[in-house]
């Protein structure tokens, strides 16, 4: 239990570190997001595809960009880890759609707003983050090793399926079903969330 | 308003994940402005991007690259909102995400008795065509069948087929394998956002006869 609270303190230990860049655009806080963060948007970026330089310049603009945008980080609808993960994932988009083009500045074009699927009439009724934080923490311990992998390759390109279909030997619609039933699991293990 | 039909979880995981493309994320998103449900599921999933994003094991970065990140701060100024984007383009349509509605959208274009489309086109290239589609109250589509997905979302009125009554926010999923006949129930106009893979075939000796006609 105590090391499950060190993980919880860890993890809102980044939360606070983008709030100091919102209220005094703190540097240090930003160096100790790069140091953890950047080498992970690194491996993210090259597991989606990119090349080692080109995913080296997308970690780099993906912590530009959580500096950027540090004043609308909002803990209580995200965690730091997930917050940067969108960042992450809508620069990837971009990428892609721009077709690899070289790097250069930081475009807020911004992808973000086609994420932006809450302004419904009806009021959202979605848990804090923290809890739903909490819930998929306990979740993913919950899934054996197999679905773990499953449910962590959903997150990448179609390409990475069928690079595991043919390291595991199995067909894709195989790799599919086995995501499809994790994914169920998921679920059930989730709950309610709204 | 209760909705009854959703998309599998593996897809709502695809939108939070941002692996779908460019039209399916567009017929998702419009599900999702309209069900709490699905949205915090997409949410939740977010969160485990960011778990697995932090288990992911680092890659090493260059070593002067927080340095070259932090020669760049000063230049980078925050950001108090997301910029407003430009205007919101002609469309009656209010059951469509914001980010959908300020896309160009082609004329409204008859198709079959009763039945009209309109393209959104897109700007980014993408494998699936997007447009929204009218049926008159009480309209039979013709039977057809895809060769590829075609994920349909209800933004006003209801249809019925096999597999069910679909209303408004509903969302209904074809593919090779589906060859169905959805009828719009009677007094209401039904207006969909449908993304459509591959090609659509008409089945029926009406269907073929106008499917040189018909290029969706």
């Amino acid at each position: 239990m105590s090391t499950e609270n060190e993980a919880a303190a860890a993890r809102a230990q980044w939360g606070r570190l983008i709030r100091s860049i919102a209220t005094h655009q703190d540097r240090s806080a930003f160096a100790a997001l790069f140091q953890h963060f950047a080498p992970r948007i690194k491996t993210f970026m090259q597991r989606s595809g990119s090349s080692e330089a080109r995913a080296e310049e997308l970690a780099q603009e993906t912590m530009l960009v959580v500096w950027r945008k540090a004043l609308l980080f909002d803990p209580a609808s995200a965690t730091a880890a997930a917050w940067v993960f969108t960042i992450a994932r809508n620069l990837r988009i971009d990428d892609y759609r721009r077709g690899h083009r070289g790097g250069g500045v930081v475009e807020i074009t911004d992808i973000a707003i086609e994420f932006q699927v809450d302004e419904s009439p009806q009021p959202d009724a979605r848990l804090a983050s923290s809890q739903t934080e909490a819930r998929v923490q306990t979740a993913l311990a919950a899934l054996s090793d197999e679905q773990k992998r499953v449910v962590e390759l959903s997150f990448f390109e179609e390409k990475a399926h069928a690079e595991i279909a043919t390291i595991l030997e199995i067909p894709l619609g195989t790799v599919k079903s086995r995501l499809r039933l994790a994914m169920g699991r998921l679920r059930n293990l989730l709950g309610e969330l709204s | 308003m209760s909705i009854e039909h959703h998309p599998d979880d593996s897809m709502l995981a695809a939108f939070a994940a941002g692996t779908l493309d460019h039209g399916q994320h567009i017929a998702i998103a419009t599900h999702l402005v309209s069900c709490p449900q699905c949205r915090a599921f997409m949410h939740a999933m977010e969160h485990v991007g960011g778990a697995v994003l932090s288990r992911l094991s680092p890659a090493p970065m260059s070593s002067n690259a927080l340095k070259q990140a932090e020669a760049r701060l000063n230049e980078t100024p925050l950001l108090a909102a997301i910029p407003a984007a430009a205007t919101v383009s002609g469309t009656e349509v209010s059951a469509l995400p914001e980010f959908v509605r300020r896309y160009r959208f082609g004329r409204w274009t008859w198709i079959a008795p009763s039945v009209h489309i309109r393209p959104i086109l897109l700007t980014q290239t993408s494998d699936t065509r997007v447009f929204l589609l009218k049926s008159g109250p009480g309209t039979k589509m013709l039977q057809h069948s895809h060769t590829g997905i075609e994920m349909t979302c209800v933004l006003t009125g209801a249809f019925s087929h096999d597999g069910g009554h679909y209303g408004p926010g509903d969302f209904d999923l074809g593919d090779e394998t589906v060859d169905h006949q959805p009828v719009v129930d009677a007094g209401l106009e039904c207006i969909c956002l449908v993304a459509m893979q591959g090609e659509l075939c008409l089945n029926g000796l009406i269907g073929r006869l106008m499917q040189p006609f018909v290029r969706l």
